[in-house]
């Protein structure tokens, strides 16, 4: 196949103008970035053909020549993992060059699709990345530990190995996944589940702040994150890696190792594993007893590209078991008075590598198949099938039943179907257009002897989406889409008669199918929901140092299933959790500014945003309800409108070559407007600053990172009080659970020792020392908070071999 | 635009409906909430006096009230009633025994000076403590308070003289007033 047919006419071509003197003093400079994702290309070679003057890029794929003579020169672009570019130029004034290389394949298409443009995911909105170095570095912990060290994302988390990503104050359903160019279905059951995927399975991860990703959903005021894969080489080649961990507190470690086989004619397959496993951790004082944690995940992928035609069938299983605090599991409200009032979790227990009950257990298995077809060099197209099951169970620690039977049994089966196609005119405007159609079953055991926390439900989603881009140069961009999506849900629900009459859902819902059994209603509801999402953005280069960014998003999310349907008594909080069926979609608009200064010694990012959102879902106390517990406080899902507004900034200095230090800090705002009160659980001011040492060639380098996480002063007051008996009378305590926690810092410390074991294949050993000081601290954003203090300090090894 | 979505969703519809039939959900079968608790009934027994029950019953909102003699030894027995099926009334009290070593019934009284002592017919743990479903209370002085009675599932520890001290998870606490004559 004459590869380099196709890669040339992708080439931009620039500044042709006639000659004018012979003067060999011209200027050429540019940048070498990756068609794929952008991201600029360090170590490419760049030499003019038939002379001896070459140059290397720059860790930001800049490259400069000087003293060039004018006329027809043929410049060529190399690198190892890519294949070469060649561009036949004229000059006759300094000029700049921008080259774009491939080395994914899989992406070379767009080579002829946008041929002059270098879009990323969607160009005006910014993004933050982390490449497979960070990522190798959070190997043996989740996705949210690793996006947590980008501005503007937190952790939420309901165990101490149950962590979700929290962009601007949101998540779960309002934060989507994206996974080989599917979005994870595995938010729908609600905020105690982390997403079930491992990083180790993915070399790429952006994170697109404000939704701007319409194409894979326009429900996510949040932002979307972003999963690829590892790139693939067209030729011969067999490649691996093997990342293996261990770790002091939690007596535990992991290991992965991914292998990958790529042909020239087009054909690769690659499979992955890893496995991790960890006993209790260990706060600074204390053990955590049943935090325990086990992890396996394997994926297979076989496909072959043609340039023009490609198919590719992926399955990846991803199973675990988390252990949740021993002392977290709460009876009634006395009892987390009781855990509030000690400093010391009530139950401590020797380390083990067990996990009892209250544990969850996990299995998501994903199935993709993807085919794309260049009908054209102006037009491609799509197709994607894809297919997830996603199980959870989870234990409670139960009276008179076997500790085997689960009190939640959950499974949630995704089909999706994607049709894409782009198609570029005249004008530089480049378009994208496709269905995609969502068939979801969710099934509740009913051997569980629980009442079903979600029912039993089918949901439909039909959406239909229309991107455009117009670049007319390299220093501006123009993007907007429009997406609409119909929601369709049919539902099988149990309610208590006396549920179902005090919410007046009779007559709200006189058409849903009610069935009766005993002092249970069987009922039926029939839900729809049109969303529409727009965004539209603007994107320019100022000069050689400076971009900005403006963006505005539209999205519309309909309720999730746990906001409508969920039911019954959460044990780490004692309160009765509700849905409500009357809830609306939640409308959000927001708009998101970015002020970049990409080039010097000094460079730094400036991302303010503001978004107001209507029919805001949220979950607030709405009464107490007496059981043969004691009364407990019942909160329920209702709306209210939100603002919220916040700035992520970044700034990175170069001392020297060897020295570099970088300041990342975010704050979020956010109030509910018709409460006149902040919203619960929005990440305090955090800071975190990271002085670095590399030591000349890159032997190795030294990392010290500080955290700083502020006391949130604006928070809702949720509190509400219980009766307890003391010295023979009865008092009236106030239960605090909205107070957060104090401010607090932590340092981590990494040296990483770096190597070739093989030519061309870096490996590394790191040891990481997190928390070094032990600080004693407790998170707001950490459900465990209420009971038990954070991780204490861990020491780790990590060893990356490359081959 | 809209013209050309319109037809997209109209042929996709009819393809997702296809899909639709061909996999129609099953009514879902009724959960047996197997944990229940929906009845607490204390028994109180006396020589010479005729035996006194109250009860505690989900949903009903009032409990009895219990009057008691002064100076008289009560011999207390508890049971704990899964009544949420009238037709099928099961008794937890039996589960509790059999976990004894998990559980834990306790007594916690408001102004009232009442003696609570292990009875001779309690069930004990492996370890020879009582799980005080049959206790033995000593009543003193006239007057009128509250108790509170607890069933406490994994206490830390078997021994002690406050509900605080027992930790664990509360799986019954539920309030009666005493009057003492």
């Amino acid at each position: 196949m004459p590869l380099k047919f196709f890669i040339f006419p992708l080439i931009f071509l620039l500044c042709f103008k006639s000659i004018q003197a012979q003067n060999c003093n011209l200027k050429i400079s540019g940048i070498i970035k990756d068609l794929h994702d952008s991201s600029p290309i360090f170590g490419a070679v760049v030499r003019i053909n038939g002379s001896d003057i070459l140059t290397q890029t720059s860790e930001d794929g800049l490259y400069f020549f000087n003293q060039i003579c004018p006329g027809k020169l043929i410049f060529v672009v190399e690198h190892s993992n890519c294949n070469s570019v060649q561009r036949e130029v004229i000059l006759s004034e300094n000029t700049t060059l921008n080259f774009t290389l491939e080395h994914h394949i899989n992406e070379l298409e767009e080579i002829i699709i946008s041929d002059n443009t270098l879009k990323s995911l969607k160009g005006s909105t910014k993004e933050s990345r982390l490449n497979s170095d960070q990522i190798n570095k959070y190997s043996s912990q989740g996705l949210a530990d690793a996006l947590n060290t980008l501005a503007g994302v937190s952790t939420l988390k309901t165990g101490n190995s149950v962590a979700k990503p929290m962009i601007h104050g949101m998540y779960g359903s309002r934060v989507g996944i994206v996974a080989n160019g599917i979005r994870l279905q595995d938010q729908e059951w609600g905020a105690d589940h982390a997403p079930t995927i491992d990083l180790n399975s993915f070399e790429n991860i952006q994170l697109v702040k404000g939704a701007s990703a319409l194409k894979y959903g326009g429900d996510t005021p949040g932002g979307i994150i972003v999963l690829s894969p590892s790139k693939l080489i067209l030729k011969d080649s067999l490649f691996g890696q093997t990342i293996i961990n261990a770790s002091e507190n939690g007596r535990g470690g992991s290991i992965s190792t991914k292998i990958m086989k790529t042909t020239s004619d087009g054909y690769y397959v690659s499979s992955q594993f890893s496995g991790k496993q960890f006993g209790d951790l260990l706060a600074p004082e204390y053990i955590l007893s049943n935090t325990g944690v086990k992890q396996m995940n394997i994926s297979l992928k076989l496909g072959r590209s043609k340039i023009l035609s490609g198919w590719e069938v992926n399955y990846s299983r991803f199973q675990n078991e988390i252990g949740i605090l021993r002392g977290a599991h709460i009876g009634n409200i006395q009892d987390l008075l009781r855990a509030l009032k000690t400093d010391v979790p009530l139950r401590i227990d020797p380390f083990t590598y067990l996990i009892n009950s209250p544990k969850q257990e996990g299995v998501h298995q994903n199935f993709h198949f993807t085919y794309f077809n260049q009908t054209s060099n102006k037009a491609k197209w799509q197709l994607d099938y894809n297919y997830q099951a996603n199980t959870r169970k989870e234990f409670d620690i139960r009276r008179g039943i076997p500790a085997s039977t689960p009190a939640i049994d959950l499974k949630l089966q995704t089909h999706n179907f994607l049709v894409n196609l782009k198609w570029k005119t005249k004008f530089s405007m480049d378009y994208e257009w496709g269905v995609n159609g969502i068939l979801q079953d969710n099934y509740s055991n009913p051997n569980t002897g629980v009442k079903r926390l979600i029912p039993d439900y089918l949901r439909y989603q039909i959406g239909s989406y229309f991107l455009g881009a117009y670049s007319p140069s390299n220093s501006f961009s123009w993007d907007w889409g429009i997406r609409l999506d119909q929601n369709t849900w049919d539902v099988q629900k149990f309610y208590n008669v006396s549920d179902w009459e005090e919410r007046d859902y009779a007559v709200l819902f006189p058409d849903f199918d009610v069935q009766q059994f005993g002092n249970k209603l069987l009922v039926n509801p029939k839900l729809n929901f049109l969303t529409l999402a727009t965004q539209t953005g603007i994107s320019i280069i100022l000069g050689e140092q400076f971009s900005a960014s403006l963006t505005y998003v539209l999205s519309q999310r309909s309720p999730n299933a746990s906001e409508l349907f969920s039911d019954g008594l959460h044990h780490s909080l004692a309160t009765l959790e509700y849905g409500s069926l009357s809830l609306e979609k939640e409308i959000s608009n927001k708009i998101l500014l970015n002020f970049s200064k990409n080039k010097g010694r000094f460079k730094g990012t400036l991302e303010p945003y503001v978004s107001k959102i209507s029919n805001y879902i949220f979950i607030g106390p709405t009464g107490i309800e007496q059981t043969i517990r004691g009364a407990f406080p019942v909160w329920q899902y209702d709306t209210t409108n939100a603002s919220f507004w916040g700035v992520d900034a970044g700034v990175d200095y170069t001392f020297s070559e060897q020295f570099t230090f970088d300041i990342n800090a975010s704050y979020t705002y956010a109030q509910d407007l018709i409460n006149r009160e902040p919203l619960i659980s929005i990440p305090p001011f955090n800071s975190s600053q990271i002085l670095k040492y590399t030591s000349p060639k890159k032997k190795f380098d030294l990392e010290l990172v500080n955290h700083f996480v502020s006391f949130q002063n604006r928070f809702p007051e949720m509190n509400f009080t219980v009766n307890t008996l003391q010295d023979g009378l009865i008092i009236e305590e106030l239960v605090d659970i909205s107070t957060p926690p104090s401010a607090y810092q932590s340092i981590d410390f990494n040296f990483s020792l770096y190597f070739n074991l093989i030519k061309q294949s870096t490996s590394s050993i790191s040891f990481i020392v997190n928390n070094i000081t032990q600080t004693k601290y407790r998170d707001y954003l950490n459900r465990m908070r209420f009971y038990a203090d954070d991780i204490g300090r861990n020491f780790q090894l990590q060893f990356i071999f490359s081959y | 635009m809209k013209f050309f979505l319109n037809i997209q969703h109209k042929t996709l519809y009819v393809l997702l409906s296809l899909i639709i039939i061909s996999c129609s959900k099953e009514d879902p079968e009724p959960i047996n909430e197997e944990e229940l608790i929906t009845t607490v009934q204390l028994t109180f027994r006396a020589p010479g006096i005729t035996d006194q029950i109250v009860r505690w019953q989900e949903g009903s909102n009032n409990s009895d009230a219990i009057s008691l003699a002064a100076n008289t030894q009560y011999e207390v027995g508890i049971i704990f009633l899964d009544e949420s099926d009238p037709s099928d009334i099961e008794d937890i009290t039996e589960e509790v025994k059999e976990e004894a070593d998990e559980h834990q019934v306790f007594y916690e009284f408001s102004q009232l000076n009442i003696g609570l002592e292990q009875s001779s017919s309690d069930t004990l743990d492996s370890n020879q403590n009582p799980v005080y479903i049959n206790s033995l209370w000593n009543t003193s002085e006239v007057g009128s308070g509250t108790v509170r009675v607890y069933l406490i599932h994994e206490p830390v520890t078997k021994s002690s003289s406050t509900r605080d001290g027992f930790a664990g998870e509360t799986d019954v606490a539920v309030d009666f007033l005493i009057t003492i004559e």
